[in-house]
């Protein structure tokens, strides 16, 4: 395994067009692609309410996805975020029913779940346990506990101001905002800060890593720490987009986050992969995922078709990575 | 040579879809289970002509110990525990719990509607040793072989919300039946968007036994009673809320001013639809009509945006469960009974040989959405 | 391993402290406790039903062991049970193959499944987490586009013994399963094949100098772990007496749960069947032990979470003060 620490710093040298090519250029394809194929067969799917639709609801899931990213490119994994994203929404809602000021709801869920990464990082980082072992748990742990202490009674009655989600600024809804400004700043902190570079150091070989002053378990538990700033985050905008908040674990959401990273080019083998791929590979997603009822896919048909399209990008970025590796790029 | 490959895959993929697509979403529905579909007459005289009696067919326990007028433990196993719906049957449960005095209920279930999960919560209750089984089941048949166990160990078994088959408990509390509930939805969406309407449907999986039935009545009903009107399409959306949500503002975006109303089939999907046609702006040109908690519709119906929420009373179908059970249990109601006492809710028939059939569903409207907490 | 130095001290023996050993005392406490508080736990029908219920996951679970042990993962297995339990529904009922026929029909879907899962792993280099993600998605949909969401029931009454019947007493799934776990736990430790599991596992650049057919050690446990998947198909569909598509959701957690917990390492190199078997066996019973003294589903589910994280940190420290 090759030390991409140096060679991620002079990727970072390297020009713009060096940094968007490949992944993240084969999704922004993608996207435009499939939007005028769509658009071709019913038009309807280019208006602009039908677009901003698609970005919008399912921003949340963008959101979590850099925090994801940044955890599968420090070679660990997270499988708790789903859970998280859970209690940190039913948490939030209630402070807001109880009558707290609005901007503790809003920072609640943040510095909650900073503070829940964070243990599971130290645990992993300090402890050895393996990241699958701990957020397996972790899992577990939130999933009972939510359903334990809210009984699984929903929460109704926001107060109106809660939905920070309905919010715009200049005409841009606050989610798109939000996901735009974390994907951004991540990814210019990741390529340009010592931390962030240790990330990508720390996921494509430790030890290479350590030689170089890099300390790992700190890394570690910075990205966990951060991935718990973006899982709030996220659960902030999942929370206050509806006037009911559901409170139990949104099924398979981790996998969705996941495999929108994985999509997105980080790759599983650690200190691969950049935050823009994968909210660009989660608009996809969402995309695709419209985009099968709006050409009549059998409704039967949707998942398979949705597995299949994932399974052709993700073969399609190991081929292209290949290919580079044999021309001497390293990325 | 490898990405050719590729290419093949992705385009026999698509071309896989168009064809799919052609056997639309439009197409006969046939309730996943394969039972015929029953429409009641369109008018409202509603009830189809009363079956002849059914004799009883339901399960009996083996050997079960005579509790006549003792204290029973008894467990509630619903489809999955943490949704509006269930924590109100579960309220009533201990509603009539407290009222007899002489019946313990504990509600228990999977955190997701897994069946297997449901029959492994089950079975430990069974070895634990409880005196009756109330259940929802995620699966019919599936369900079966672990209700049937506990009848061959002594414990009374009754079912409400969602049917097993019936061999395998004594009784089962029916809200209504698949046909009634085809009817109001049906009748009600027509009334608001007119004969020559189009609808489309969210709904929870194609799998889940109940709103499969439901969806497959409501097609035969419109076919019978509502011919002009359209039907677009169905799409499913889990047990999650903002899924539901996405599916619903999906359909608005795709068909436009096609779309005049939306069902939503259950107490997640119908709020969610609801939702979806505020944020788009579409309060009271686009009709929601479904299944659902008053709790979860208040906003919605205050707003103007929902007419009417049909549904029968949740809490009062686990009422009349727990008191079906305490009478099975004291004895009092045996197979072949023609009706039972059920507290406050008076007197309950018997229809189609062991279901016990709640009543008319309910609607809840601006009238009266706030009196309700569930 | 590391040769144990003669001292003459007296010396914990090396056994007693691997992380399978100790993970067996934690269970045995756990079930004596559990035992104490409830008298309907430690009865030879509540432990057997037990094992009728755990086989499933058990059955995946061995496989699984060998992914893990070569440094893979394999996250589709719940899809592939759902999609062999639709494919013995339907091969049986549309296609109209006799039961027999459709059930080895299924089983050689699931091995298809799981082997095109390594021909990707092995050929275009896939890494097994990504591939697998997508395959669980792909396979799950397959299974719900051929139903068309229908289930499949009404089998003859032959067909229910796999999953409902006993043989002397004992639960003929559970037999089964015992009888693999032996075959499996014999490859694991006595063949080359288990020798090479791990030699990939702890080093695949070397193992592949060392002329070990890499490649192909990888596509066999791949399809071993899609066959089990079918097999356990087959003893659910014959336990619940119908198909759903959405059969073995969750399950690769369960199994990946249970072998973690065992000992296996997720970075590959190390683990044993027996350590898997011990802590499918510890989740199944802890589940049960709970419900049985009256903890509630929810509580259950965090006590297992906690139980995980603990069992696993216990484990590894004393293995480590032992380093």
């Amino acid at each position: 395994m090759t030390a991409t620490a140096i060679t991620s710093s002079a990727n970072a040298r390297g020009g713009l067009f060096r940094r968007l090519a490949g992944q993240e250029l084969l999704l922004a394809v993608a996207i435009v692609a499939l939007a005028v194929v769509v658009g071709f067969i019913n038009p309807r799917f280019l208006a602009a309410r039908n677009l901003s639709d698609i970005l919008l609801g399912n921003a949340y899931i963008a959101i979590a996805a850099v925090g994801m990213s940044m955890v599968i490119i420090s070679g660990n994994i997270d499988i708790s975020v789903g859970a998280l994203i859970g209690v940190l929404a039913t948490i939030s809602g209630s402070l807001a029913v109880a009558g707290a000021p609005i901007i503790v709801t809003w920072l609640a869920p943040l510095v909650i779940g900073v503070a829940v990464m964070a243990a599971q990082g130290a645990i992993i980082a300090y402890l050895r346990i393996p990241a699958i072992v701990v957020t397996l748990g972790m899992l577990s742990i939130l999933k009972g506990g939510l359903i334990s202490v809210t009984g699984g009674k929903w929460i109704t009655d926001l107060p109106q101001n809660f939905h920070l989600a309905d919010l715009s600024f200049f005409g841009v809804p606050m989610p798109v905002i939000i996901m735009v400004l974390a994907t951004v700043l991540a990814a210019l902190w990741m390529r340009n800060s010592p931390t962030g570079r240790a990330i990508y150091a720390t996921g494509g070989n430790p030890e290479a890593a350590r030689l170089c002053g890099v300390n790992p378990q700190r890394t570690v538990l910075m990205v966990f720490a951060l991935h718990g700033f973006f899982a709030g985050l996220a659960s902030l905008v999942y929370a206050t987009q509806l006037r009911v908040i559901q409170s139990t674990t949104p099924q398979g959401l981790e996998l969705t986050i996941i495999t929108a990273a994985v999509v997105g080019g980080v790759s599983i083998l650690g200190g691969v992969g950049t935050v823009v791929g994968s909210t660009l590979a989660a608009i996809l997603i969402a995309e695709i995922t419209s985009a099968l009822v709006f050409i009549n896919v059998s409704p039967y048909w949707t998942d398979a078709l949705r597995g299949a399209l994932i399974l052709a990008t993700v073969i399609a970025d190991i081929l292209r990575r290949q290919r580079r590796a044999a021309q001497g790029w390293k990325r | 040579m490898k990405t050719s490959l590729l290419t093949t895959t992705a385009a026999a993929m698509f071309a896989l879809s168009f064809t799919a697509g052609g056997a639309s979403a439009a197409g006969k529905w046939d309730g996943a289970d394969d039972l015929p579909t029953s429409p009641l007459a369109c008018d409202a005289s509603g009830a189809a002509a009363p079956a002849a009696a059914k004799p009883y067919d339901g399960g009996q326990p083996t050997n079960a110990p005579d509790k006549a007028g003792k204290e029973i433990t008894v467990v509630d196993v619903p489809k999955l525990i943490g949704i509006g719906y269930f924590n109100a049957t579960s309220k009533g449960m201990q509603d009539a719990a407290k009222e007899l005095g002489n019946v313990k209920v504990t509600t228990d279930g999977p955190t997701e509607a897994k069946i297997d999960e449901q029959i492994k919560f089950i079975d430990n209750y069974i070895t634990r040793g409880v005196d009756g089984v109330m259940f929802a089941a995620n699966d019919p048949v599936a369900i079966a072989p672990v209700l049937k166990k506990a009848l061959s160990k002594g414990i009374h078994v009754v079912g409400y919300d969602a049917n097993s088959t019936p061999d395998a408990r004594e009784w089962f509390v029916n809200q209504a039946e698949f046909n009634g509930i085809g009817k109001s939805m049906m009748d009600s969406m027509a009334k608001e968007i007119g004969e020559d309407g189009s609808f489309a449907i969210v709904t929870s999986t194609f799998t889940t036994p109940n709103q499969a039935r439901w969806i497959a009545e409501m097609q035969a009903y419109t076919e019978k009673c509502h011919p002009k009107m359209q039907w677009l399409e169905t799409v499913e959306a889990q047990e999650d809320n903002n899924l539901s949500f996405n599916q619903a503002t999906t359909l608005i975006n795709k068909y436009g001013d096609k779309l005049k109303g939306l069902f939503g089939m259950t107490s997640v999907a119908t709020p969610a639809s609801a939702e979806a046609v505020t944020k788009a702006g579409q309060c009271g040109k686009i009709a929601v009509v479904g299944l659902a908690t008053p709790n979860a519709m208040k906003p919605y119906v205050n707003a103007d945006c929902v007419k009417s929420v049909v549904l029968w009373n949740p809490v009062d179908l686990g009422y009349a469960a727990t008191y079906v059970m305490r009478a099975v249990a004291d004895g009092k109601l045996k197979p072949g009974a023609t009706s039972v006492e059920a507290g406050k809710l008076g007197k309950l028939s018997v229809v189609n040989g062991s279901e016990i059939l709640l009543g008319p569903p309910f609607i809840f409207n601006k009238d009266n959405v706030t009196k309700f907490d569930f | 391993m590391t040769l144990a130095m003669e001292t003459k001290t007296f010396r914990v023996p090396r056994w007693l402290k691997r992380h399978e050993t100790l993970l067996a005392i934690i269970l045995l406490i756990a079930l004596f406790g559990l035992g104490l508080l409830n008298d309907r736990f430690l009865t030879l029908d509540n432990l057997l039903n037990q094992g009728r219920l755990m086989t499933e996951i058990g059955l995946i679970a061995l496989p699984m062991t060998f992914v893990i042990i070569t440094g893979g993962i394999d996250l589709s297995v719940g899809a592939i049970v759902g999609l062999c339990a639709i494919m013995l529904g339907y091969s049986w009922k549309i296609f109209g193959f006799p039961l027999p026929l459709a059930i080895v029909f299924s089983l050689f879907v699931g091995a298809l499944a799981g082997f095109i899962n390594g021909l990707v792993i092995t050929r275009v280099k896939v890494p097994p987490l990504i591939m697998t993600i997508a395959t669980l998605a792909l396979y799950r949909g397959l299974a719900e586009g051929i139903s068309q969401a229908h289930s499949v029931r009404g089998y003859p009454e032959w067909f229910y013994f796999l999953g409902q019947g006993s043989v002397f007493g004992v639960p003929t799934q559970l037999l089964v399963l015992l009888v693999l776990i032996v075959i499996a736990g014999i490859v694991l430790d006595r063949t080359t094949f288990g020798r090479a599991l791990y030699a990939i596992g702890a080093n695949e650049t070397a193992a592949r100098f060392s002329a070990l057919s890499v490649d192909r050690v990888k596509l066999v446990v791949y399809t071993l772990s899609g066959l089990a998947s079918g097999l356990a198909a087959w003893v659910l569909v014959s336990r619940v007496t119908t198909t759903r598509m959405d059969m073995g959701i969750g399950y690769e957690l369960d199994v990946i749960a249970a072998v973690v917990l065992g000992g296996t390492s997720i970075f590959g190199g190390s683990g044993t069947i027996w350590g898997t078997v011990i802590g499918l066996v510890m989740i199944q019973l802890l589940k049960n032990g709970l419900a049985l003294t009256g903890v509630k589903g929810d509580a259950t589910i965090v006590v297992i979470g906690v139980a995980l994280i603990l069992s696993v940190l216990i484990a590894s420290s004393l293995q480590r003060r032992r380093d």
